[in-house]
């Protein structure tokens, strides 16, 4: 459908086949790139997190009070970094209808403009999840202490995961930033 | 500062019309799917309220992330992915279709029924229907199957997984609606396999109309025995690991979620039998899990973060209005509530849909004398038709991410509308005869 | 002046308490001529349950009503006064102490630096307990294989020697039903029955001897400074009202539900001994001390709640 279409060949090819980030990203998508290899062992440490509650549970019946917290823990940084990782990939999916439909300038043109309304709007959630660190990084009288998931193992994972959220929405701003600038030099 | 509130002026009724053109228009142009939902959400958090309404997307952003519930996508998506790099999933077609033997569509029947079998795995949507696409759509293709019924075979069977118990879906309603969701599984039980055979008979109706849709398999016949008890091996550890997964499930040994993990780690130590696992396939199959459930997962997330922007402009009680309003007949009232599903079904995700409606349909439901039970079967038969329904059809999108780069998204609906078709029949089936769920 | 303002439950909308709820913010309204009203929203649908807190600070929801126990992240004292696990038999107790017994000002000495307002204080009342297996006392939970979700609840039976698994609200009935877990801490037996718990857990423990939830009805703290004093009153009066009421309905409703069941032949409810009871208070106490040392507010929470019910009797000085 979109097969000669330079701007999306990458995400056409299924992800086995496409090891890199793409061109336009950039430093920071080779960046973005490398790191996902902590992220998917996160997720196999989850599993493996899983696997072992079951066997502590059922066998031993001695299950922890820190399984479920950290896989979810795991999980939710790896799903939060993916959109990210699918950035730089440029492996999120589009609907290409109109953009099929046009010529290549003008869809240089809209690749610009969507790079910036999306940088533009990532920032924008960089600093809304600003506002949110402030009360889960802070206590009310201004020192820090990390908020909590309240459990019985107490663990510090909501404001970590929070800190994490707003970290990924300024990279992913910057990687956006950059991709627009690369689109516009017609950089491949 | 004047921007800031100005879409109020429109009223409800315009901003929600407003809402459905923009993320229709924004859906063509090519802005990546997770950011139309994000964009929208931020456009009317800023025009309806101003800055201070920006920070009730993160919010939901960090909860949609941080919930236990979509813990078995990654699962699923690993599972898939490790099978995809090892010899076990093409040795298991190639046994199925020794069995299938000489029936038309044989392979494609299979599939459905891999397809229940992973759904009796599962409570939700997404892994599974990666796991169908990378496996059973390269298969088909390559059996010579008419490329439209495979991929209708694999969105329509891999979204299952919330109609055939255990299901997400059921049990996120039956919490809102205060219901048992034992209940509705027993209800949801003979409705999902109703489901699964509205579509092998779909498939047996294409192969004996057109031969060429479904080839049959004469040639096996000359395959000596021998050749057939090896190729039948193929079916022994992928079968183990059903039951593993399934035993530990019904055994009580394992939660739905950890269940999942179970069937990670059958497939890998499956792997390691055959001789195939190497830390490099384990390392490829865990990024390409990263970047699948990135993009199923922002997918999600957009439209949650939507429905919360929604519903603070009053978006619960313009909908509950709209539904009193329309007539004093409870079936048309039913039948409206249906339509809405189907619309919504068009543009969001089903955790969004279920989050902006059970809260409003439920109560609606029982002041009518509308068993509750059977509503939600009706009501997981509907996101059965909105993960296919374009434009924002979720198990499309799914698909879309792992299968071979010349089929397009555009494609891939055009070979989903019968497949919605038979779910809407399913659905007017389970309307005119509530005894099939056994209410 | 007129007052419109958005809360949010940590109830769904088809939840007995979420409907008892919308009764409270319509008699408000009437209360108050119809000058305030209050448009009550069910769990999630603005922001997620423990996500309500920031929204009311940031003023994107005016109030809520929900556990208090969802803020244990940011503060033990939350925990601690949400659910000082084994201190109430009686919901009567827990309102008196926040009307009479400090618990109130503790409340909003607690809130006022998160920018928030306690009005009053509410409950569904005592849970019951939801097991698959027969238990009469301490001594059976040595062992037993059991979801609790919450700090303190968790922290209370694992010290009394069961072993508390940690599952989501959304995970407990699969996982009773297949027996990946043998009891579950869920919530009061109206509802636990109405969601058929007790088809897959026919062992309930009624009244419940572990857990009642301090509901608090809060709002933004500027908001609340901005209103007029005849409006601050009447809110908490509607408050103080709205918790006689549902203490009472949700009590018809177990009595009803408990009769039932026993009717059905199929669940046996097993009622625990004062001696028991007593048992399991005495090793919730020492979990509480632990609490009270995670931050100086838990330690506030710990003599203000321990001074009063040694003044009341309801617990050895
Ligand atoms: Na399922
Ligand atoms: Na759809």
């Amino acid at each position: 459908m979109n097969k000669d279409n330079p701007a999306t060949t990458d995400a056409d090819i299924p992800g086995h086949q496409q090891d890199n980030a793409i061109a336009e990203a950039g430093w920071i998508g080779r960046w973005i790139d490398a790191g996902g290899l902590l992220f998917a062992v996160g997720i196999v440490l989850a599993m493996l997190i899983l696997m072992q509650e079951v066997i502590l549970r059922y066998v031993f019946n001695a299950p922890t009070i820190w399984a479920h917290e950290t896989t979810v823990f795991l999980c939710g940084i790896a799903f939060i970094y993916g959109g990210l990782y699918c950035t730089a990939r440029d492996r999120h999916i589009r609907v290409v209808l109109i953009y099929d439909a046009i010529g290549p300038r003008l869809r240089r043109m809209l690749d610009i403009v969507i790079s910036f309304i999306c940088a533009a709007s990532s920032a924008m959630f960089a600093w809304a999840a600003w506002l949110m660190v402030e009360r889960a990084a802070f206590s009310p009288d201004g020192s820090v202490r990390l908020e909590r998931s309240g459990s019985a193992w107490d663990p510090v994972y909501p404001g970590l995961l929070k800190i994490f959220l707003m970290a990924v929405m300024a990279i992913m701003a910057v990687q956006f930033v950059i991709l627009a600038i690369n689109y516009a030099r017609g950089r491949r | 500062m004047e921007i800031f509130g100005s879409l109020q002026g429109l009223g409800i009724d315009g901003a929600t019309l407003l809402m459905f053109a923009m993320l229709l228009a924004l859906l063509v142009t090519g802005i990546p799917l997770a950011f139309v939902t994000l964009l929208v959400a931020l456009i009317f958090a800023l025009g309806w309220f101003g800055p201070m309404a920006v920070p009730l997307i993160t919010s939901r952003v960090y909860s949609f992330v941080s919930s236990f519930v979509f813990v078995s996508v990654p699962m699923f998506v690993l599972m898939a992915a490790i099978l995809d790099r090892s010899g076990i999933a093409r040795d298991l077609f190639d046994a199925m279709r020794l069995i299938g033997g000489r029936l038309r569509g044989g392979v494609a029947i299979q599939t459905i029924i891999v397809a229940v079998v992973l759904a009796a795995m599962s409570g939700i949507i997404g892994g599974e229907i990666v796991l169908l696409g990378l496996i059973a759509l390269p298969q088909m293709l390559r059996l010579g199957y008419d490329r439209n019924l495979a991929i209708g075979v694999v969105c329509a069977g891999g979204s299952l997984g919330t109609m055939v118990p255990p299901s997400i879906v059921l049990i996120i309603y039956g919490l809102t609606a205060n219901v048992s969701i034992g209940a509705l599984f027993t209800a949801a039980f003979i409705p999902g396999f109703m489901l699964a055979g509205f579509y092998v008979a779909y498939v047996l109706f294409r192969a004996y109309t057109n031969p060429n849709a479904a080839p049959a398999m004469a040639a096996e016949d000359d395959v000596p025995w021998s050749e057939k008890l090896t190729l039948l091996k193929g079916l022994i550890l992928p079968i183990l690991v059903v039951i593993v997964v399934l035993g530990s499930i019904y055994a009580g040994i394992a939660s739905v979620t950890e269940a999942s993990a179970v069937g990670v780690a059958g497939v890998m130590l499956s792997t390691m039998v055959r001789g195939e696992f190497t830390l490099s396939i384990l390392k490829g199959a865990a990024l390409q899990t990263l970047q699948t459930v990135g993009m199923i997962v922002w997918i999600g997330i957009g439209a949650s973060a939507l429905v919360g922007v929604f519903n603070l402009m009053g978006g619960i009680r313009f909908v509950s209005d709209l539904i009193t309003g329309i007539s004093d007949n409870p079936t048309i009232v039913l039948l409206f509530m249906m339509a809405i599903l189907f619309v919504l079904g068009m543009f969001l995700d089903w955790v969004g849909i279920a989050l902006l409606t059970m809260p409003i349909f439920v109560p609606i439901v029982t002041d009518l004398g509308f068993d509750p039970i059977w509503f939600g079967v009706l009501f997981c038969m509907n996101m059965q038709v909105s993960f296919l329904s374009p434009p924002f059809g979720p198990a499309a999108f799914y698909l879309k991410s792992v299968a071979p780069p010349e089929i397009g998204l555009g494609d891939i609906f055009k070979a989903l509308l019968p497949f919605i078709g038979l779910q809407i029949i399913a659905l007017g089936v389970l309307i005119m005869f509530p005894g099939i769920t056994g209410r | 002046q007129d007052y419109t303002f958005r809360f949010q439950s940590s109830d769904p909308a088809g939840n007995p308490n979420f409907e008892m709820q919308k009764g409270w913010a319509q008699s408000v309204n009437e209360m108050t001529d119809g000058k305030v009203q209050i448009e009550l929203m069910p769990v999630e649908s603005i922001v997620a349950h423990n996500e309500t807190q920031d929204a009311i600070a940031a003023g994107i929801l005016d109030g809520h009503v929900t556990d208090v126990s969802y803020f244990a992240g940011k503060d033990p004292a939350f925990g601690l006064i949400a659910n000082p696990v084994g201190a109430w038999s009686d919901p009567q107790q827990m309102l008196d102490f926040m009307q009479e017994g400090g618990g109130k000002e503790l409340m909003n000495k607690l809130e006022e630096p998160y920018g928030l307002h306690f009005i009053g204080a509410t409950t569904p009342g005592l849970e019951a307990f939801v097991s698959k297996v027969p238990l009469e006392g301490v001594d059976d939970l040595q062992g037993l294989k059991m979801r609790a979700p919450e700090g303190l609840v968790q922290q209370v039976f694992a010290a009394a020697g069961a072993a508390p698994v940690n599952l989501p609200g959304s995970e407990v009935f699969t996982s009773l039903d297949k027996g990946v877990i043998d009891a579950a801490d869920y919530t009061v037996f109206s509802t636990n029955q109405a969601q058929g718990l007790h088809d897959v857990a026919p062992h309930p423990v009624y009244p419940g001897f572990h857990s009642m939830p301090l509901v608090e009805v809060s709002m933004n703290k500027e908001t609340w400074d901005s209103l007029p004093d005849d409006i601050k009153q009447t809110l908490e009066k509607s408050v103080a009202e709205f918790a006689q009421n549902q203490i009472s309905s949700l009590k018809e409703d177990d009595e009803a539900a408990v009769a039932k069941a026993k009717e059905s032949g199929e669940i046996t409810v097993h009622d625990w001994s004062e001696e028991e009871r007593a048992k399991f208070r005495t090793i919730a106490r020492g979990e509480w001390e632990k609490v009270a040392e995670r931050s100086e507010n838990a330690g506030k929470v710990y003599d203000t709640l321990t001074a009063y019910l040694q003044e009341k009797g309801l617990m050895d000085k």
